[in-house]
């Protein structure tokens, strides 16, 4: 049956191990969205990724009934693995705790490409590197 | 019952990952919703998000004794974002709201719903059911047809015209198979279904066996075969418009003479090209329904 979208929505939730906690219930919630199906059709598709916080975007439908697609993992998460740092940086101005190289940003940005809104690789780029300096993480030639 | 803070921000769509990435510390992920979308009026499925409109990034952290710290951190975090070239972003707002059991709370909104003598019962409720009266059970899920569109309710209002009910009867684009259910509690002996999307193929299944009725249809995946192995005298194809001119020889092809199409899905302003295709296939209009922007026909095979 054809589908009429309402509206697009996305949820950043723990590979395998979604939950009716925030961020999904509340975020399906309010659409009157069945949560339950929800949960277990991502925590079904996503189980190989055990670790990751794998963002979903959810397309619902005029009457309720809903679609999803998993997308890559968070550009933050493929930062860290690039760098190697556990985490980001709490004061990202002053202290830094890992760098990436250009090409590793372009292998993220081509990575990422699709579900940034990017103009192009290099708008990408630009996005990648801002999130990783946000985190205290240097690009380097 | 467990409170929450609920934490939210504007963000440029440049800024969303790195937003995304500052409330992920709080450690339960975020959710992401454009402001805005685009749509294709030429196509009712082509939406997309505008990136130029701005998004909100929402998390939330228990509301309890740590939760000062968590805000103080996020909030820092994100007003050093403005320093690393990304596009704005908004100040960031905190609500605090109560868990009232999202995992059930999102069942509020739906009620049996009556259209002519059909009743649509989500599985968690009861519903007295009068004489004359044909209930169908159905949760809505991850196929369309949960009988709140005007479209699935017109077919369904059209369905009830169909007198005597032959059989099979055809749905081409089964969905959550409302229409294939609701024919067959309305007197069909048998249903084939088909639908391009696997998830639709196998809800219909699973719809067909929670009302008891698996053993009289077939649910099959893909398209409208060219050559029908045997025709029906009611066909029912709730698609788009463009989909609808696209099959209009095919959904010809396997009604009979005299026989029925029900058509659906049709956006008002494409109601004649779709009407243009399906009179040149061998149908005329009987019968039509107009619901806000949807059209629903009832044609005759000649």
């Amino acid at each position: 049956m054809a589908k009429k979208i309402r509206t697009i929505l996305k949820v950043q939730a723990p590979a395998g191990k979604a939950t009716a906690a925030p961020p999904v219930g509340p975020a399906l919630g309010q659409h009157g969205i069945n949560i339950m199906e929800f949960i277990k059709a991502f925590n079904e598709r996503t189980a190989s990724q055990a670790g990751y916080v794998v963002p979903a975007e959810i397309t619902v439908f005029e009457d309720r009934s809903f679609s999803f697609v998993t997308k890559a993992p968070l550009a933050a998460a493929l930062l860290k693995r690039a760098a190697g740092v556990e985490a980001g940086s709490a004061q990202p101005n002053r202290e830094k705790v890992g760098r990436v190289t250009q090409a590793q940003l372009r292998e993220i940005a081509e990575t990422k490409m699709a579900d940034l809104n990017a103009n192009d690789v290099d708008h990408a780029m630009r996005i990648i590197a801002g999130t990783a300096r946000s985190m205290g993480i240097e690009v380097v030639a | 019952m467990a409170r929450w803070l609920e934490l939210t921000v504007e963000a440029n769509v440049e800024a969303v990952e790195a937003v995304s990435e500052i409330f992920g510390r709080l450690g339960r992920g975020a959710a992401v919703r454009p402001t805005r979308l685009i749509r294709d009026p030429r196509d009712e499925l082509a939406v997309r998000e505008d990136p130029s409109a701005p998004y909100l990034v929402t998390a939330h952290v228990p509301d309890d004794g740590d939760s000062a710290a968590a805000l103080e951190a996020t909030e820092r975090a994100l007003w050093h974002l403005q320093a690393f070239g990304l596009g704005p972003v908004g100040a960031l707002h905190v609500s605090s709201v109560e868990d009232s059991g999202w995992e059930a709370a999102w069942k509020a909104g739906y009620t049996p719903q009556r259209i002519g003598r059909v009743v649509i019962v989500p599985s968690w409720l009861d519903e007295p059911i009068a004489d004359g009266e044909v209930e169908l059970r159905l949760d809505p899920g991850m196929a369309f047809g949960t009988g709140l569109h005007p479209t699935t309710r017109g077919c369904l209002a059209l369905l009830q015209r169909v007198d005597p009910m032959p059989s099979p009867i055809l749905d081409v684009g089964c969905g959550s198979g409302i229409l294939a259910l609701a024919a067959l509690r309305l007197g069909a002996r048998r249903a084939i279904c088909y639908d391009t999307d696997p998830l639709a193929v196998a809800t219909t299944g699973a719809n067909a066996a929670a009302n008891a009725l698996a053993d009289r249809l077939e649910a099959r995946r893909g398209t409208l075969p060219a050559v029908p192995a045997e025709r029906v005298r009611l066909v029912m194809a709730n698609l788009v418009a463009a989909v609808l001119v696209e099959l209009a020889e095919r959904l010809a092809v396997h009604c009979r003479r005299g026989g029925t199409l029900i058509a659906s899905g049709i956006i008002a302003e494409r109601g004649e090209e779709v009407g243009s295709a399906l009179r040149a296939a061998g149908f005329v209009e009987r019968d039509r329904l107009e619901d806000g922007d949807w059209l629903t026909l009832g044609l005759e095979r000649t």
